[in-house]
């Protein structure tokens, strides 16, 4: 599963790029996860309004 | 009345739109800043050193450039080795080199190169691909371009060839006289041999190893 | 029985009628690069395949923009409910615009290449794919699209700034941006790649897209009724999805060009999720469709909600076309895996014809019989022969073209690819085998179809507003 890094020269996304999928589904994690505290905070502002 | 839905709620779509595209942007000029740095051209100093850059500095025409399989990698990388030499010199300064550089990509804009060849693989679809020309054994001592133009060397066959293609046609399909004159000529030569040394992750995949693979039965 | 246009709409009627005969132009000139395959002594050293695709590609770009620019005019007045601010200025520009493009093409065809200096890359071409222009109409271009903007945004914040225009405000201040990244010159040809893409990619696969995004919007208000709330909800998603996905799916491009390696894994996940935002909008033109139908049929009365079907056929086919031609096509390749293999190859060129016709093009003549009808005042715009054969004839075209591109692109990538590894002896290997050659072939005769459509099209822009059959 995780195989040795190989980039020329090593960068923080280098240093994520550590195997199959592991830099893509880090940057896809943190982009949408933040979705959840927005829609907690919609859900309440519904929740008030009605 | 039923309580509504986040998810049909019209701000809760357009609060995280605006959140996935500004994290996007910023996650993408981050990854510039990262990506600016290690493809910065390298000095002259570098090659001397052996310290190995994805852009290597103009002098790397003053070096032999072949294109080796690196078994860590898993695919080709350009290696430099030995001096060698071109247009008969093997110590251009990094001023000279840097100047047949700037005017060879200079001439790839103004004679719309890229509007037949592909470079890095962009461009038409017209013409052969110029990545890796500088290492096409058509051109190498035994090759068929270098023996059609008639010179002793890569560099002076493929200065010919591009100030006068249409008086060698490889193809039914030919290049056409784009008024390259021969310091223009020396110039592109050198563009393209700096282009070759770029390591471009693999591509493309096993240049010039197979000879006659098609019709060589 | 022409009814009074607004200063806006007029504007926008003058840079649908440029467009369309760029959109011409276009044609001519691919025709001509088509012919060159075949016929490789075709017009050699007076018109070369550069300078006929040159035109070919940069009339593609400029027609779109004026036809977007067009769009955006039309629509405005609507959406705001006031007259464009600044409109004088706006048909000023429209002025500069036009002249600028005949001067640049006009230079294109007769001057093409000048000797390797910097005054060839400002007065005659700057060689990089797509955004040739000189230096001195790269200026130009950004004044005009700074005044569209200005336009926009004073308009949008006096009048009633809609979700539509909201959106429309934050691409096109991007859009404008973004060309200034194509407008420098580097001796280091992976820098000038790897900003040649910020142009060409977040230009065609993320502001564009969501152009269409509220485009497809606006139309789907106008021309069925549909419900403003739930459309606009599923712009917002659209936004996220082709934002999300398309900003960082760019590393799809920075595979081979010297760029690192994470950018392997980037570009195929990002860039694989860039289809799921055409199957929303494909499903979200149609449902939107089929429900204010349904509606209507729940009603007794068997009366078609569309009020514009010529416009409303090419918006189907935009949501058809953007989802196979942008989605399936783009997927095909986008995989570095597959990359390696079919970058730079016809495979390229098969997906560049059906996403920008698919995603763009389709849309786009919707706006412009959505401008007919508007300008001669119908109630309800029926189709007439020449809509018909039009749409079949561009559309049985291109797709024709795209599957006779494809079937090449297998060729090159097995031979010249895989087997010969991409020399130049490769290349020409590739290029002669049976299924190559017939390849183009087709390409040219499905070239042709597509241009006799056109000229349909362009008769009837001009003519079906005359046309007594349509309820005024």
């Amino acid at each position: 599963m995780f195989e040795p890094f190989v980039d020329v020269v090593p960068s923080f996304f280098g240093w994520l790029n550590q195997g199959p999928l592991t830099l893509t589904i880090f940057l896809h994690t943190v982009i949408i996860l933040p979705m959840i505290w927005i829609y907690r905070q919609e859900k309440k502002r519904i929740e008030n309004e009605g | 009345m039923a309580k509504r839905s986040v998810w049909s709620d019209n701000r809760f779509w357009q609060r995280s739109a605006a959140w996935v595209t500004g994290f996007a942007a910023v996650l993408l000029i981050w990854l510039t800043f990262d990506t600016s740095a290690q493809i910065s051209m390298g000095t002259d100093a570098d090659l001397k050193n052996g310290v190995t850059k994805r852009v290597p500095g103009p002098t790397v025409i003053n070096y032999k450039i072949t294109y080796e399989m690196d078994t860590k990698r898993g695919h080709e990388i350009p290696v430099i080795g030995e001096k060698e030499l071109f247009f008969g010199r093997d110590d251009y300064s990094e001023e000279e080199a840097g100047a047949l550089l700037h005017l060879g990509k200079l001439g790839s804009q103004v004679k719309n190169c890229m509007d037949c060849h592909t470079l890095l693989g962009n461009g038409a679809y017209y013409a052969p691909d110029l990545t890796k020309a500088w290492l096409d054994p058509a051109w190498g001592p035994e090759g068929s371009l270098q023996a059609m133009t008639g010179k002793e060397t890569k560099e002076e066959a493929m200065a010919e060839f591009l100030q006068h293609p249409s008086q060698y046609p490889t193809h039914e399909r030919m290049m056409p006289n784009l008024g390259i004159t021969a310091e223009e000529a020396k110039g592109l030569v050198s563009f393209l041999k700096h282009m070759s040394s770029i390591d471009t992750n693999g591509f493309p995949r096993n240049f010039g190893k197979i000879q006659g693979a098609v019709h060589g039965k | 029985m022409a009814s009074k246009l607004n200063e806006s709409q007029q504007l926008a009627t003058w840079y649908f009628t440029f467009a369309a005969i760029l959109f011409g132009a276009q044609l001519l000139f691919g025709l001509v690069a088509a012919i060159q395959y075949v016929m490789p002594g075709f017009l050699f050293e007076i018109i070369d395949f550069s300078i006929a695709r040159i035109i070919h590609i940069n009339a593609l770009v400029v027609w779109m923009v004026f036809a977007m620019f067009g769009s955006v005019y039309w629509l405005l007045p609507d959406e705001t409910g006031i007259e464009t601010v600044g409109i004088k200025l706006g048909k000023l520009l429209y002025w500069v615009f036009v002249a600028a493009i005949v001067v640049v093409v006009l230079v294109y065809l007769l001057v093409q290449v000048g000797p390797a200096d910097e005054t060839t890359i400002w007065f005659i071409t700057e060689g990089r794919e797509y955004i040739e222009a000189p230096r001195w109409a790269d200026i130009g271009i950004v004044v005009v699209a700074l005044g569209f903007v200005a336009n926009l945004f004073l308009t949008g914040i006096k009048g009633n700034r809609s979700g539509i225009v909201t959106v429309l405000m934050a691409d096109m201040i991007a859009f404008a941006g973004l060309y200034l990244a194509g407008m420098f010159f580097t001796d280091n040809i992976s820098v000038d790649q790897y900003w040649w893409w910020w142009v060409i990619h977040l230009w065609v696969e993320a502001t564009w897209e969501v152009f269409v995004g509220a485009i497809a919007a606006y139309g789907l208000i106008k021309m069925v009724g549909a419900h403003r709330q739930v459309v606009e909800m599923w712009l917002w998603i659209e936004v996220a999805m082709l934002f999300g996905s398309g900003i960082l799916g760019m590393g799809h491009h920075y595979f081979w060009i010297g760029t690192p390696e994470y950018w392997w894994e980037i570009g195929a996940l990002f860039s694989a999720l860039e289809p799921l935002p055409l199957v929303a909008m494909f499903v979200h033109v149609l449902y939107d469709w089929g429900k204010t139908q349904g509606g209507q049929d729940a009603k007794g009365e068997s009366v078609s909600v569309i009020n514009n079907k010529p416009a409303f056929t090419w918006f189907v086919f935009n949501a058809f076309g953007n989802f196979l031609g942008a989605g399936v096509w783009g997927f095909f390749h986008t995989l570095p895996q597959v990359n390696l293999y079919t970058h730079g190859t016809q495979f390229t060129s098969a997906h560049g014809h059906l996403a920008f016709f698919g995603a763009y093009a389709t849309i786009l003549i919707g706006m412009m019989y959505i401008a007919v009808q508007g300008k001669n005042g119908i109630k309800v715009m029926k189709n007439t022969t020449s809509s018909i054969l039009a749409v079949s004839l561009i559309v049985g075209g291109v797709v024709g073209m795209t599957v006779a591109l494809t079937i090449a692109g297998y060729v090159q990538v097995l031979v010249s690819r895989a087997q010969m590894g991409a020399t130049w002896a490769g290349y020409f290997d590739g290029q002669a085998g049976m299924w190559f050659a017939q390849g183009m072939d087709w390409r040219l005769i499905m070239g042709v179809v597509t241009f006799i459509g056109f000229l349909f099209l362009a008769k009837d822009l001009l003519s079906i507003g005359k046309a007594a059959h349509h309820e005024r």
